[in-house]
């Protein structure tokens, strides 16, 4: 593949033709204490071409919002409903390999048939430009052992490596490669200099970390045969906070209510979460579920095997944020070295 | 594009009464310009009341020529209750049909063992109306109905009716008898010495609350029925039908596009022993 570069000027400038290009520009920006969020800058320009670890929140805030309309309800009283159109054209620009490859998973999910018309009307007026890590962003993240990071390889339109001199820019889409003809001039060939320092990132990683065998970990899992002192440790130490669901990259789960405001209103869904005790209760009463500790099982059975089974893939993309922000100290990694070892 | 949780526009042409807690809606779709809809039986819809939100309910009627089908609500939360209180004519949303039907083909030649517990019934009378409208498709059929009390018993005249097709056994039965019963006492499993099809060699379907399928499965394993051919309808917290919602999934699959009927060598795999 034809790999170019950019300097972080023309970056700059290619950045602000974009902007001309999509209604809403959703790039990392500087919060309060630091923390990088994302955010539609398209207007307030507060955009940060390169930045250090990861955002908080992931962007997939952007494409499946805690709450969401499905449709229009036009008349309670004559029970009709009419649908909605989300014709915004979004850019998703300076997204982590991480949470490039948890939209890939995410898109292929939704877009699995029967298809969600709601997810894909978003995903496909969507493009997204990637920033690949130079660096781990986080001594708890395990990208590169989840075969995530830290460069993506698929499921981008355009990706930025950056490297001293500027940016190895590669394309990964149709949309990618007009972007780059319509602003051919802000482009150069990649140097070989430049492609030996991009290299040099995956090098690094792979010297410091070993990947998954995430077959064989979905394989214990399925199996039963996880030791029930490893599920009883995570359900003592969940408090039930969330923070993992609702920050996880690949997390889609929703529930749907309706919000009226008179005889009109719109039927919702909005994020939920499989760590609740009501996620899966019925009306009469019973309870599938009803152990605490299932729960939160459900989460990791989902993310290491129900997706391996359906997918071939795990839906963990080892961002790392559910282990910052586990009030119980719950470790995915912790998780995943335990089952492997305790069936060894 | 087109947006799947978008409810058709269905109409109440009528309301049964069947127990205090029980009505039977029967539906039409409203524009008929949309045609039918094409279920079978064991398939299921999810119902909108605007306000209320959405909830799944299996078709209680084998699939009409006319389009008409019908569903029996047991009240028992929020969406439901609303339900009850409507009147003919009032409208409703009704997407689907989702799910996999009962095992229909496997079913072909073959002896049926029915076993419905309360409101599980629903499903099932749309099963056996299916066969007994192909009566000769089948072999011989028995179904065993149990209810808590006798006043909980769903299409009691159908059900009746149902004894004039040919090698065809009914059994119903109580866990809490009064004085008005004549029948029998206990719960299904109580009826199992009496089945006469071979179990080694007919297909059990089963369909009612979760604590009934798993002793009755226990029960009807020991009398030589083979996991390959007990079939159970599973019931799960659903709020999409399309297997995004993820609230029903078991194992690696999805209830509301795998299910909901799972054969019992399916459940063992997802875990759900007797």
């Amino acid at each position: 593949m034809k790999r170019l570069f950019i300097t972080s000027e023309n970056l700059g400038l290619l950045i602000k033709s974009l902007k001309k290009d999509c209604d809403e520009f959703i790039a990392p920006k500087k919060e309060h204490l630091s923390d990088i969020i994302f955010s539609d800058t398209k207007y307030s320009g507060e955009e940060l071409l390169n930045y250090d670890g990861n955002s908080i929140v992931s962007p997939r805030t952007f494409l499946l919002p805690q709450t969401e309309a499905l449709f229009e309800i036009i008349s309670v009283k004559a029970c009709k409903f009419s649908a909605i159109e989300d014709k915004t054209k979004r850019i998703f620009y300076g997204v982590r390999p991480c949470d490039i490859k948890a939209i890939t998973l995410t898109k292929r999910f939704f877009i699995d048939k029967p298809v969600d018309m709601c997810y894909r009307q978003k995903i496909e007026r969507s493009t997204f430009i990637a920033l690949a890590c130079a660096r781990r962003c986080s001594e708890k993240s395990f990208c590169y052992e989840m075969d995530a990071g830290p460069i993506a390889k698929n499921g981008f339109d355009l990706q930025l490596t950056p490297v001293s001199m500027g940016y190895i820019v590669d394309i990964g889409s149709k949309k990618g490669s007009q972007i780059v003809k319509k602003n051919n001039k802000l482009f150069n060939r990649s140097s070989s200099l430049d492609e030996k320092e991009a290299k040099d990132i995956l090098k690094g990683f792979r010297k410091t970390a070993k990947r998954i065998n995430y077959k064989k970990l979905a394989k214990i899992i399925a199996q039963n045969k996880v030791k029930e002192s490893i599920w009883d440790d995570i359900g003592l130490r969940c408090v039930v906070c969330s923070g993992c669901v609702t920050l996880c990259p690949t997390c889609s789960c929703f529930s749907v209510m309706d919000r009226l405001d008179g005889d009109r209103g719109v039927r919702l869904r909005y994020c939920d979460g499989c760590v609740y005790a009501g996620f899966t209760k019925m009306a009469g009463g019973s309870a599938p579920f009803p152990n605490h500790k299932d729960h939160i099982r459900r989460f990791f059975e989902h993310k290491l095997n129900v997706d391996v089974e359906r997918y071939g893939v795990p839906s963990c993309v080892g961002c790392a944020r559910c282990i910052e922000a586990c009030p119980g100290n719950i470790d995915i990694r912790k998780f995943i070295g335990a089952v492997i070892e305790g069936a060894e | 594009m087109k947006n799947e949780y978008l409810p058709k526009i269905a109409v109440i042409e009528n309301i049964i009464n069947e127990t205090s807690d029980v009505k039977t809606f029967t539906l039409q779709l409203k524009d008929k310009a949309i045609g039918k809809l094409k279920y079978m039986p064991g398939q299921f819809m999810m119902l909108s009341l605007p306000g209320y939100g959405e909830a799944p309910f299996t078709f209680a009627t084998m699939p009409a020529a006319n389009g008409r089908f019908q569903i029996s609500v047991k009240r028992s939360g929020v969406l439901t209750n609303a339900l009850h209180i409507l009147k003919e004519k009032d409208a409703v949303g009704i997407r689907g049909p989702y799910g996999n039907s009962f095992p229909l083909d496997r079913m072909k030649n073959k002896d049926i063992l029915f076993i419905a517990g309360g409101i599980g019934m629903a499903p099932l009378r749309s099963l056996a109306q299916y066969v007994f409208k192909n009566r000769e498709d089948y072999g011989k059929i028995e179904i065993i109905y149990g209810c808590r009390m006798s006043k909980d018993i769903i299409y009691k005249n159908e059900i009746e009716s149902w004894r004039y097709n040919p090698c065809t056994e009914i059994y119903l039965t109580v866990d809490a008898p009064d004085d008005t019963w004549g029948g029998t006492c206990g719960v299904v499993c109580a009826v199992f010495p009496r089945i006469k099809i071979n179990p080694k060699t007919s297909i059990a379907i089963l369909c009612g609350p979760p604590i009934m399928i798993k002793s009755a499965i226990k029960d009807i394993l020991k009398l030589g029925f083979r996991d390959s051919n007990i079939y159970a309808s599973l019931e799960r917290y659903m709020k999409c039908g399309i297997g995004k919602c993820g609230h029903c999934y078991i194992g690696d699959k999805y209830v509301c596009l795998d299910g909901p009927n799972f054969s019992y060598l399916e459940m063992k795999k997802l875990g759900l022993d007797s």
